[in-house]
């Protein structure tokens, strides 16, 4: 086998996978307070388009960031404005705010693109770490990227420090475990859930403006094209666990960066199996080892 | 989700009415923020939906592949349910009553669509089964399986037309045409309306019918209605909620196999822009009754039908009205319930603090 092919694979399953490394964490936040976000596609399109709007109309990358995070955080916003306080079921507002978020973005490429229509944004630039980069494989792979796919993986490792290092985190997980109690021992679970949902918005919209921002530097219909959908199926794959999570997406990235460069790597699978393949193995994992991993008990329940 | 189903029928019109009524109105903004006469834009989107007798044979086959999908979900709700997996299903459907026509092309006209449609029904029944037993034998959330299932099952679809089953020689993804004895026939002289379309209308009292009239429908209620109970009294609780998937599947598969043996003609790839997830809305807006939801199917048809003749920049701004509508409409319909729900409480508790100070 080909080792530079191998490393070229290996380095762009690290990138493809750094918009959903943002949303699956932001969702494991979330579902471990209780809140199940089906509406992750919806943030991670509304960060796309807004990340792309914000840094077109500031000319700035730090500040298409901003706008992001901002058109993730809107979501959940609504969809906490609909769950918690109109009570709706998680589900249904889930699926309506993706409807609802595809639409509006792709009549916005029209009337707020319209005039900018081709015009790309900055995008964002590797950065080489020192000494690290020059690693043969792993340097690639691992130390060459964008400054957010550093910024990722810290992530990870804070995430894992606020569920289970901290009171907070405690708060968190016994808001989706046991509402009841958690309220009856002072927590304020409300509270909990609404810092938990917008904080999986923010994530999530960062999430989809790296797609755009790390990307083309362009907005196009349904940028996102069911990527919440994978980091939605991460966070059950890696048995609601941060590094199960980050573990979950870079194997299902791998797939995809691997249907990219099947014909450089020799392979003659059909490249639709290799789409499909992160959803099969995560109904494979939930039919075979089930009570091994669970969700949150209160997950998508409210209080 | 048993206040998803409605109390009155009146009253959840009312509201059901009003929730389009002002999705109506924030569409007419957004058309008029981005530079259009919301009026002109209505009227224009009127009169390509209904405008003549084609206008009117167009809308109702943009209304086929959303009601039927939404009949299904309706059902599974009933057994307290979710199928958030219609769009896949639609999709294999599709496939299943494609494979028909080109495995088996010597079948003669009727026998031939029919049991093109009989493989589009299993197929869609088959692609929600599986879900149906891991929740009911392991306890595994269906909406997640459901949705997983959405992504294999377009994904499988692509494949077979991209593979097996492109034609030979040509770089666009789609099936052969069809052959006239897998075609659903036209009806309406001068319009392109096929027998698909009759199929969808008679869906709608079979699911009244079905949910109403029957045990079954009896039996998956009182699931839905209470899970432990039901299981107390002897019901086959897993054995309803596999069936209840089911069948909700093979609602959605008879939709896209009707959609590719009727209005395409051929499979071929993206042919549904999620009506399966469109169907979702519907169903709900409809609050699970077979005419509210033939009601909704019938306005959305007319919405996406209508949105082509919008006089608009750039092509995506029209096709992307309808749904956004679509999506205001169920926002606005669960604004209403939680504060029809909200107002409901605290006149109860209202009275139960006037009836603790008359003690």
């Amino acid at each position: 086998v080909d080792v530079s092919a191998v490393t070229l694979v290996l380095a762009a399953s690290v990138s493809f996978g750094t918009p959903l490394i943002f949303a699956a964490i932001g969702e494991l936040i979330s579902e471990k307070a209780g809140v199940l976000n089906i509406e992750l596609e919806g943030m991670m399109l509304a960060g796309a388009f807004c990340g792309v709007w914000a840094a077109l109309a500031s000319g700035s990358l730090v500040l298409g960031f901003a706008g992001a995070a901002v058109g993730g955080a809107m979501v959940a916003l609504a969809h906490g404005v609909l769950c918690f306080v109109f009570r709706a079921e998680q589900v249904v507002s889930g699926v309506v705010l993706n409807i609802l978020v595809l639409g509006l973005t792709t009549f916005g490429i029209g009337s707020i693109f319209g005039s900018n229509l081709g015009r790309s944004t900055p995008t964002l630039q590797p950065i080489l770490i020192p000494y690290l980069s020059g690693i043969p494989v792993i340097g690639r792979v691992l130390f060459s990227h964008t400054i957010t796919v550093y910024l990722a993986f810290v992530l990870v490792a804070a995430a894992w420090w606020l569920i289970y290092r901290t009171r907070l985190g405690l708060a968190l997980q016994a808001a989706g475990e046991a509402p009841a109690a958690a309220l009856s021992m002072g927590v304020k679970v409300r509270r909990l859930r609404w810092l938990a949902l917008l904080t999986c918005g923010l994530l999530a919209g960062i999430g989809g403006g790296q797609l755009t921002l790390a990307g083309l530097g362009t907005f196009t219909q349904n940028v996102t094209a069911g990527r919440g959908f994978i980091a939605l199926a991460a966070v059950i794959f890696g048995g609601w666990w941060p590094a199960g999570t980050l573990g979950a997406v870079l194997l299902f990235t791998l797939a995809e960066a691997i249907e990219v460069r099947a014909q450089a790597l020799g392979i003659h699978l059909p490249y639709q199996f290799l789409i499909m393949a992160p959803y099969v193995v995560t109904i494979l994992a939930l039919a075979l080892f089930v009570g091994r991993s669970r969700p949150p008990r209160a997950l998508g329940i409210n209080d | 989700v048993k206040s998803l189903a409605a109390a009155s029928t009146l009253r959840s019109l009312a509201i059901s009415t009003v929730a389009v009524l002002l999705a109506l109105a924030s569409g007419a903004l957004l058309l008029g923020a981005a530079g259009q006469n919301p009026l002109l834009s209505y009227a224009g989107m009127a009169s390509t939906a209904f405008g003549s007798a084609f206008a009117i044979g167009t809308t109702l086959i943009k209304t086929t592949p959303r009601l039927l999908p939404a009949l299904g979900i309706a059902l599974a709700l009933r057994a307290g349910l979710w199928n958030i997996g219609a769009e896949g299903q639609i999709y294999v459907g599709a496939a299943g009553g494609v494979a028909v026509a080109l495995y088996a092309p010597q079948l003669p006209f009727p026998l031939g669509v029919a049991l093109a449609l009989i493989a589009a029904m299993a197929a869609g029944g088959i692609w929600a089964l599986l879900p149906g037993l891991l929740r009911a034998y392991r306890g595994i959330s269906e909406v997640i399986t459901t949705l997983m299932m959405v992504y294999i099952g377009i994904q499988l679809t692509n494949y077979l037309i991209e593979g097996p089953w492109l034609v030979p020689g040509s770089t666009w993804p789609a099936t052969p045409v069809l052959t006239q004895a897998f075609r659903l026939p036209l009806i309406w002289p001068g319009t392109l309306v096929n027998a698909g379309v009759i199929i969808a209308a008679l869906a709608v009292p079979v699911l009244g019918f079905i949910v109403g009239r029957t045990n079954f429908g009896l039996w998956i209620r009182a699931v839905g209605g209470n899970e432990r109970a039901s299981a107390v009294i002897g019901l086959p609780v897993k054995w309803l909620m596999v069936a209840a998937l089911a069948a909700s599947g093979a609602f959605a598969g008879l939709a896209g196999g009707i959609e590719v043996l009727g209005a395409r003609g051929r499979l071929l790839e993206g042919f549904s822009p999620g009506y399966g997830f469109e169907a979702i809305a519907i169903a709900l807006l409809g609050r699970l009754n077979p005419l509210g939801i033939a009601a909704a199917s019938l306005l959305f048809g007319a919405l996406d039908a209508g949105s082509a003749g919008l006089q608009v920049a750039s092509a995506g701004v029209s096709s992307a009205i309808a749904p956004i509508i679509e999506a205001l409409a169920v926002g606005y319909l669960l604004a209403g319930l939680g504060i029809a729900e909200l107002s409901a409480r605290r006149r109860q508790a209202r009275s139960a603090l006037r009836a603790g100070h008359k003690k």
